[in-house]
């Protein structure tokens, strides 16, 4: 006990305070798209060819290629910066990555538009919500939403619970592509939940499927099966982007006010 | 374990042809002498895609292994059980049925594994090139389970969802009062078709769906892919590939058993050291991000080599992390293993007698808490674990006591190999060989890696235009979810979530 007591002391507090920071220079983060004018007009098709998600789309336009990378399909492979040769596609350490319109991840290099205008602030799970976890085939993804209520990222400082029951939960964070011997214990989880309710896609696999997609397997994501309104990507995605996309459920300020800064 | 040689490399396996009915006096006679059966599935041969059963038999003791083809009559869709001679073989042959439509005949108790209600009936994936299910689907595939009868006598079901962060699966208790009589165990509802996707994907971009089999073990999945194919290529991955290769699957091992360590702390009520073994995973966690660039070490290991070598400025840092989360470990450890509060939650509950874990083939720390002394990294020898004084911990008790000192002492043995692999690391090194555009046809190449959770096999099949066409792999958990079937009988209901923990089985692996 006396032991215990004092490992705790000398352990000190882990908790980051510093809320989303970049990640590190060697980690690898997501693609991310720059104004610098994509080389499809004399041929490239690199990224296409490099990425294993089939994420990528290049077609040859007026002032160069137009590039769309679909983050919800990207797993992260570092594939397609590593090729790009004209620093169309460059790596993004940002980590406040998670949308809620599936739409939002698919990232172009067209001129940057306006941002869509925020959403309304109608959550109500404002001041806590409670989650229940759905893990439907990518334990890695489980692992980073475990990481995000441990003592370094600790969702519980915000209100955030994970519970054991969809009866008493708010949201349901789901990983994995979702293949068909979950499909019905899936939707039986759903309805077990009182409204209002919603429902968080962490990670490619659960956002589309991810590389399970197009097998025999009907792997095609969460919102083939529930309405969803969070897309959590990565694979898996890291425990800041996990934590962004609850703080993005609960339109919590820290989530809403700084939006990625991305090209779209 | 004579010499230091590496597994030889040669152009892929020659596989033997053993007819169907001596395949089974074969087998017994090997596994009596000390080999072990690595797998047991099939595959479509050509002409006509008729069916042969497939059997890796591993030698560990000479690092030696044999792939065995029994083509069966193409007629009968049924072969003879081995499972009543082999037990290892139960499982194996309840999936062979699932995915091919052959019966094992004669199986003391036969039903799916892996294909069950969620599936119509007579949908084999397996068994065409490209399966589809079939619309408007048929009768469901049936899947009892087995009851326990008697006065008393009631049945708990929990899952496939469970309570807690953790993957799906369902388990059938049969108690009487508060003990565990039968435990049935129902996985397959995370079953994604991966072993068709693999002969589907170009080949160069399978490694990324062999790393999502089980994607806690991305490492040792992609080296056992990378192994495979480099064996079918005939190439040999640079020296500093393999130490980087090995340091990244130290570092995984390391991080998961820290990772259990804390589950297990959670599952006896010890919030305290949950707490502090969770803080020390993120750390081991990130050594894995400084060295491949994701925390879980995804797209990192490759065939041919590793993505990238490290810099010796990063070199030093790890090599001091290293040395700091051994010291951080040894000052956590006592207060759970000399806590006598968590002592008496784990000593003699859910044992597994060594004879039981034999038979089942148990592998990894769970076969090891069990007195199966098999590990991978020794008994063939990978480079560079060859270099290294070095040897894996073995208990006899095969209680939850038992299997958390397994993981106490592979964390320890892993952060000194991790150390050592990080000294040899110099400058300017190649870490990446050329890889050919294609594979050879006709050609079988095999992986073996010691993940985590114990034996590791992918075994690759090329067709006569050097297409994969069969893609098998065997995760360590399938040997061992017997062995928790076995170890929760007779035990309180609840003490199951603990003895799970202590196993920590990968149901997306098993599922694949
Ligand atoms: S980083 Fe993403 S988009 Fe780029 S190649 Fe890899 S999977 Fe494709
Ligand atoms: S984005 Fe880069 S790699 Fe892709 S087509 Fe354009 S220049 Fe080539």
């Amino acid at each position: 006990m006396l032991q215990t007591l004092i490992q705790l002391l000398s352990a000190g507090n882990a908790t980051q305070r510093a809320m989303f920071p970049a990640l590190p220079a060697y980690s690898r983060g997501l693609p991310g798209l720059t104004d610098t004018a994509c080389a499809a007009n004399q041929g490239c098709s690199a990224c296409v060819q490099a990425c294993p998600a089939e994420a990528i789309q290049v077609s040859p336009g007026p002032a160069g290629g137009q590039v769309s990378i679909d983050l919800g399909r990207c797993i992260a492979c570092n594939g397609c910066p590593a090729v790009c040769p004209a620093g169309t596609i460059v790596e993004d350490r940002s980590t406040r990555v998670a949308v809620r319109r599936r739409e939002e991840l698919i990232l172009t290099n067209k001129a940057v538009t306006q941002r869509p205008a925020q959403l309304p602030h109608t959550s109500p799970f404002r001041r806590s919500i409670h989650l229940r976890e759905v893990s439907t085939g990518d334990s890695a993804s489980d692992l980073e939403i475990a990481a995000s209520n441990n003592p370094v990222f600790d969702a519980s400082r915000f209100g955030i619970h994970f519970v054991a029951s969809p009866r008493f939960a708010d949201a349901l964070i789901v990983t994995g592509p979702v293949a068909r011997a979950m499909h019905e214990p899936l939707r039986r989880c759903y309805e077990a939940m009182a409204d209002p309710r919603l429902v968080i896609a962490a990670g490619a696999s659960a956002i589309s499927g991810g590389l399970h997609r197009g097998s025999y397997a009907e792997a095609k994501g969460v919102n083939a099966i529930l309405p969803t309104a969070i897309y959590v990507p990565g694979h898996p995605p890291h425990p800041w982007y996990v934590l962004h996309g609850i703080l993005l459920a609960m339109e919590h300020p820290l989530a809403i006010e700084a939006a990625p800064a991305r090209l779209r | 374990m004579n010499s230091g040689e590496i597994l030889p490399q040669p152009a892929g396996i020659e596989p033997v042809l053993v007819p169907l009915d001596s395949l089974q006096e074969r087998l017994t006679m090997l596994l009596r002498q000390g080999s072990r059966l690595g797998l047991l599935t099939a595959r479509r041969i050509p002409p006509g895609d008729d069916l042969a059963l497939v059997t890796l038999v591993l030698h560990p003791a000479n690092a030696g292994m044999h792939v065995w083809e029994t083509p069966l009559h193409s007629a009968k869709s049924a072969f003879p059980s081995l499972t009543p001679h082999v037990p290892q073989a139960h499982w194996f042959e309840r999936a062979v049925s699932d995915f091919f439509g052959i019966l094992p005949e004669g199986h003391p108790r036969f039903k799916s594994v892996i294909l069950h209600e969620a599936w119509p009936e007579g949908f084999y994936p397996l068994r065409d090139a490209h399966p589809v299910v079939p619309e408007n689907a048929p009768a469901r595939r049936s899947s009892k389970f087995l009851t326990v009868q008697g006065e008393g006598v009631y049945e708990i079901a929990v899952g496939p969802i469970h309570a807690g962060i953790i993957e799906p699966g369902h388990f059938r208790f049969s108690c009487l009062g508060e003990v565990i009589q039968n435990l049935e165990i129902r996985l397959g509802y995370q079953h994604r078709g991966i072993e068709q996707q693999l002969t589907e994907v170009p080949w160069q971009h399978a490694r990324f769906l062999a790393e999502a089999i089980s994607s806690d073990s991305s490492a040792a999945n992609a080296w056992a892919h990378a192994m495979a194919v480099e064996q079918l290529l005939a190439i040999t991955p640079p020296a500093a590939a393999q130490n980087l290769r090995a340091l990244s699957l130290e570092i995984e091992r390391t991080a998961s058993h820290i990772g259990d360590l804390g589950g297990i702390c959670s599952d006896i009520g010890f919030t305290a050291g949950a707490a502090l073994f969770g803080c020390l995973r993120g750390r081991a966690l990130g050594l894995g991000e400084q060295l491949t660039g994701a925390r879980l070490q995804t797209a990192y290991i490759l065939p041919g080599g590793v993505a990238h070598a490290i810099s010796l400025q990063a070199r030093d840092q790890m090599a001091a992390s290293v040395r700091s989360i051994a010291k951080e470990f040894e000052r956590i450890v006592p207060i759970l293993m000399e806590n006598p509060g968590a002592l008496e939650r784990m000593e003699g509950v859910g044992k597994v007698r060594p004879s039981l874990a034999r038979d089942f083939g148990m592998v990894g720390p769970a076969g090891r808490a069990s007195g199966v002394d098999y590990d991978v990294r020794n008994a063939f020898l990978q480079e560079p674990y060859a270099w290294l004084p070095w040897e894996a911990a073995v208990e006899e008790e095969g209680d939850v006591l038992a299997r958390v000192r397994i993981r106490v002492q592979e964390t320890r043995a892993s952060l000194q190999l991790a150390d050592a692999f990080l000294k040899r690391v110099s400058n300017e090194e190649t870490v990446r060989v050329p890889v050919p555009d294609k594979l050879p046809p006709r050609s079988i190449g095999a992986g073996i890696i010691e993940a985590w959770r114990g034996e590791l096999i992918h075994l690759v099949f090329t067709d006569e235009n050097g297409s994969i066409s069969r893609y098998a792999v065997k995760d360590p958990s399938f040997n061992n979810w017997t062995g928790l079937a076995i170890a929760a009988r007779g035990q309180l209901v609840a003490d199951f979530p603990l003895c799970n923990k202590s196993f920590s089985l990968s149901y997306s692996g098993n599922d694949l």
